[in-house]
């Protein structure tokens, strides 16, 4: 493609671009996007701080459908295998994507594990981002959702804070809600917030410590994936 | 530093179409983000000038417009917030709709042909 170029102050010449600083992060996402739909996996971006429970979650999801097969996990960290190596052990399918100095997973990288995993029966695939409230969600994986999570001892200041991954995920989990005795959050604050962010966000309020409001949950992943692959 | 990704990206546009207007070098880069990508603009022309070094963009300037978010108020229409909010800049109410806000584009460049 040929963009005008015109005559700019001081006889330089000004090239019109107009396109987004993301554009080959978003065809590899797009790319990913064509392989899910193509082999009819729904995909959750698992989006949070360090420590407020995407790798809890996604166990909770393998144990509850265990047997059932279908599920294949990508662990995103900075470093290490230790993740992979917990998800392993409920023999599923997993990848652990380092990133190095990146402090999200890069959608090339996603789309190149991908093609070298065996996803013939998977019908639902986690994607575990590195822990974060910034970076990931700024470059969209081609997933069919975002789940944010936000634990109770972070502070319910953080979709103010943080307010892009609050507008770009359907799913807010507001997770450790067993330790809400002895911290100052207001839930409600948490839900005004991200309701500004995204009107259209489904909250969820539990603890894998004591099963409160999991299944709901998972109950909600399944449908989720359901409305893709049946 | 998520910077770094968003300045390399930009290195990568400006050299590409640089090259395909045979410009010898590029003198200064306009830019829209939006005030929601939490981008730090000297953050961004810090790494942005590294990255350069050694390429016909090296001195560039970065010139960054920001993008506010647009504010749907129920009660009192359509303004404008210079950040996140969860309630109308001019009336306070809360029934708000955001837009905008997350652009992240290069708009155009000034080159030496």
């Amino acid at each position: 493609m040929w963009y005008p170029a015109r005559m700019g102050p001081g006889g330089n010449v000004r090239i019109d671009v107009e396109r987004s600083i993301m554009q080959s992060a978003d065809e590899a996402a797009a790319a990913i996007r064509a392989l899910l739909s193509e082999r009819k996996i729904y995909a959750l971006n698992l989006i949070s701080s360090p420590g407020s429970g995407k790798t809890t979650l996604i166990e909770a999801l393998l144990s509850r459908f265990e047997g059932k097969g279908g599920i294949a996990v990508v662990e995103g960290d900075i470093e290490t295998e230790i993740d992979a190596e917990r998800i392993r052990k409920h023999g599923v399918q997993v990848r652990q994507i380092n990133t190095r100095s990146s402090c999200h997973i890069q959608p090339s990288r996603l789309l190149s594990v991908l093609r070298e995993m065996d996803l013939s029966a998977t019908r639902l695939l986690l994607v575990e981002n590195v822990g974060n409230l910034v970076c990931p969600a700024e470059v969209p994986l081609g997933e069919d959702a975002r789940v944010v999570l936000l634990s109770v001892t972070e502070g319910d200041e953080k979709p103010l804070k943080y307010p892009l991954v609050f507008k770009t995920s359907g799913l807010l989990v507001i997770t450790k809600t067993d330790l809400l005795p002895y911290v100052t959050f207001d839930v409600d604050r948490v839900r005004r917030a991200a309701r500004a962010a995204n009107p259209a966000v489904e909250i969820f309020e539990v603890s894998a410590t004591t099963g409160a409001g999991m299944s709901a949950l998972l109950d909600r992943i399944e449908a989720l994936r359901a409305t893709k692959n049946g | 530093m998520h910077e770094l990704g968003v300045a390399s990206e930009i290195l990568d546009v400006a050299l590409a179409e640089a090259g395909r207007h045979a410009a010898k070098k590029v003198t200064s880069i306009r830019l829209r983000v939006g005030v929601l990508r939490a981008i730090e603009p000297e953050n961004l022309s810090f790494l942005f000038e590294h990255l350069a070094r050694g390429t016909p963009a090296e001195g560039a300037l970065l010139e960054i417009e920001e993008e506010p978010v647009r504010v749907e108020c129920e009660a009192c229409g359509v303004s404008e917030a210079p950040s996140f909010t969860v309630e109308c800049p001019r009336c306070k109410g809360t029934g708000v709709l955001l837009t905008g806000g997350d652009s992240l584009s290069i708009l155009s460049l000034d080159v030496d042909a």
